[in-house]
């Protein structure tokens, strides 16, 4: 038979077999993203419309609910005013509605930029400390410390959410930006030593030693060859840990209210008038995802190092 | 050892503690203490909402009282339901879409990144732009089964018997990738002398599958069932997203009852007492199924 050719060069046929299956699976699989996005772009009305809409006249209803609030107004109040004034002001209107104000969403999403870039530098850089560590000297204990850092990552958020709850509000951290901050670079510490251990061991030791001969200390050595050498996989890594922080929904429930609460929370909250307002979450769920997809792009290469915490390397 | 203490500045050894110090104090201070005062509060009868009341000492009281509950049981049957279907699914499709991919047919890569993009989202998002698919009304999920097959009007997330099917197939939809990946590199890591002694050896195509390709895929696909073991078994956000554990308690996971006794409730020594539980499964089967995989890796 000719299909019984080998594994090390597939027969054509095979090839185009199995191309097309992928094919098959991956628009398959991306068909729920696509029409979360389309969705983001339709009205109100052509987001409930059975059976779905495939082809309408797409609108940014969604995107102005997302960012406003308004007040369902009569239709002589609504002569009554002046003219409005931009486009946004005028597709709120032609739904007998006014703009109250801004809503939430700017707000929580850079409540998630804001703690996600400050516990993504904190994790990277004492990670990176810590993993090189590991990675160069003889340290005490050190399996059993790896693995001590590796197990904090098995708890169940909820089993520590609650001694935290107790011990922020005692310290005045409950609700605030440096909580956050200070609990997610602790659940990211684990990922980014053992990411980070693994690059660093692929650089070779003669550099910091040929650096360390020529007059430097251990410190500048660290800083000035180990750590620019390092740089690819401390980019993987930081992306990893915003991902994370980025993502992270049980703590933020559970620990935040109004200060600090991040974007996943929130999108669900995001309720129209008379049922969910589904361009609006759509738009919402479409920008918060939009910066992931286009890091996992970006990051490609060390995926696979990076969810398996460098346990398994190309 | 000797030479090295000729460079200037710190030692070797003062690095080395100023490097991880910072790290495991955080761990300590953050992960460590919170998990001493849960197994503390284990064992009284501790409210966190009622401040000021001093908190009993209870013995096991607490302890007994989860084990003895029935609906526990139950929470843990749906957990365990979960598991074995998400598992089983991101297994077999997973290496399937793995053993496919790795016939290094045209645009691949591009097609790989693009079918892991669903794991790298938020589950909390994921979990609201579900419901909206499962609508029974306007859902698009609905709309398609009924284009193949008209069952009428479904709901797959207000059906008691529905529902854990929901979870399952956005959980499957979600992390397949995660399986499919890792597979993809034990399949790239099998020497291709192995095939070429096969071939010369006139193995049939399936035997090589048997004796060559399963064996070396193994111990990377339980390394992918360990991470989704222990990640369904703390499953929460996505979940709550989707069915918040209902209709009932039909989704009502091991978390999503934890959450619920401890937020809700606000019964702290009964929620700790529970979370220990839970805590001790996860690292106790854990650690049996490390044991299990490496005795399988060094066959």
């Amino acid at each position: 038979m000719d299909t019984s050719r080998s594994y090390l060069e597939p027969s054509s046929f095979s090839k185009k077999l199995a191309a097309t299956i992928i094919i098959v699976y991956t628009v398959i699989t991306l068909i729920p993203i696509s029409w979360m996005v389309m969705t983001s772009f339709k009205n109100v009305n052509s987001a409930i419309s059975y059976p779905p809409e495939v082809l309408f006249e797409p609108s940014l209803e969604g995107y102005v609910n997302l960012f406003t609030n308004r007040s369902r107004q009569s239709q002589e109040y609504l002569d009554s005013l002046p003219a409005p004034e931009t486009w946004y002001e005028e597709l709120v209107r032609s739904r007998e509605m006014v703009i109250t104000g801004p809503s939430k969403f700017l707000g929580r999403y850079s409540n998630s930029m804001i703690i996600g870039f400050g516990s993504t530098f904190a994790s990277v850089f004492l990670g990176a400390l810590a993993a090189y560590a590991f990675s160069r000297f003889r340290v005490p204990l050190k399996d059993d410390l790896l693995f001590f850092i590796l197990s904090t990552r098995m708890f169940p958020p909820i089993a520590v959410a609650v001694p935290i709850f107790i011990m922020y509000r005692k310290l005045g951290l409950g609700d605030t930006h440096l909580g956050m901050i200070i609990l997610y670079t602790v659940v990211n510490l684990s990922l980014a030593v053992w990411l980070l251990k693994g690059f660093m061991d692929e650089i070779p030791k003669e550099y910091e030693e040929a650096a360390m001969i020529d007059g430097y200390s251990r410190l500048q050595a660290f800083f000035k060859v180990v750590l620019p050498q390092a740089m690819t996989g401390i980019a993987a890594t930081a992306i990893f840990c915003m991902i994370f922080s980025w993502n992270e929904y049980a703590f933020a429930v559970l620990l935040t209210q109004f200060n600090a609460q991040t974007a996943p929370p929130f999108i669900p909250t995001i309720i129209g008038e008379g049922g969910l307002d589904w361009p609006a979450i759509g738009a919402g769920t479409t920008l918060f995802l939009l910066p992931v997809m286009i890091f996992t792009i970006i990051l490609r290469k060390h995926l696979l190092r990076g969810i398996t915490f460098g346990a398994v390397r190309k | 050892m000797s030479v090295k203490k000729k460079f200037k500045g710190l030692s070797d050894k003062a690095v080395a503690w100023l490097f991880i110090g910072p790290s495991v104090f955080l761990l300590l201070a953050i992960n460590i203490y919170p998990l001493i005062y849960a197994i503390r509060m284990s064992f009284t009868n501790f409210y966190a909402n009622k401040i000021g009341r001093e908190p009993q000492f209870v013995g096991l009281k607490n302890y007994i009282k989860v084990l003895n509950k029935e609906a526990i049981w139950e929470k843990m049957q749906v957990t365990a339901n979960f598991m074995f279907w998400t598992l089983l699914l991101q297994a077999v499709i997973g290496l399937g879409l793995a053993l496919l991919l790795n016939r290094k047919f045209k645009g691949n890569e591009l097609l790989t990144t693009l079918i892991v993009l669903p794991m790298m989202l938020s589950p909390a998002v994921v979990g609201v732009f579900w419901t909206y698919l499962y609508n029974p009304q306007v859902g698009l999920f609905n709309y398609v089964i009924n284009f193949f097959y008209d069952f009428g009007s479904f709901d797959m997330i207000g059906s008691s018997e529905l529902a854990p099917w929901s979870i399952v197939i956005v959980d499957t939809w979600m992390w397949t990738p995660f399986t499919m990946l890792i597979c993809l590199a034990g399949l790239r890591s099998v020497p291709n002398y192995l095939y070429e002694a096969a071939e010369v050896d006139r193995a049939s195509k399936w035997q090589q599958f048997i004796y060559i390709t399963l064996p070396s895929v193994l111990p990377f696909l339980l390394l992918a069932l360990l991470f989704r073991g222990i990640e369904n078994f703390k499953m929460f956000d996505m979940v709550v997203e989707l069915t918040s554990g209902g209709p009932g308690s039909a989704t009502e996971l091991a978390s999503i009852n934890l959450k619920r006794e401890a937020f809700e409730k606000w019964k702290t020594g009964y929620s700790s007492a529970f979370a220990v539980i839970l805590f001790v499964t996860i690292f106790g089967f854990g650690n049996v199924y490390v044991k299990v995989m490496n005795k399988i890796k060094e066959r």
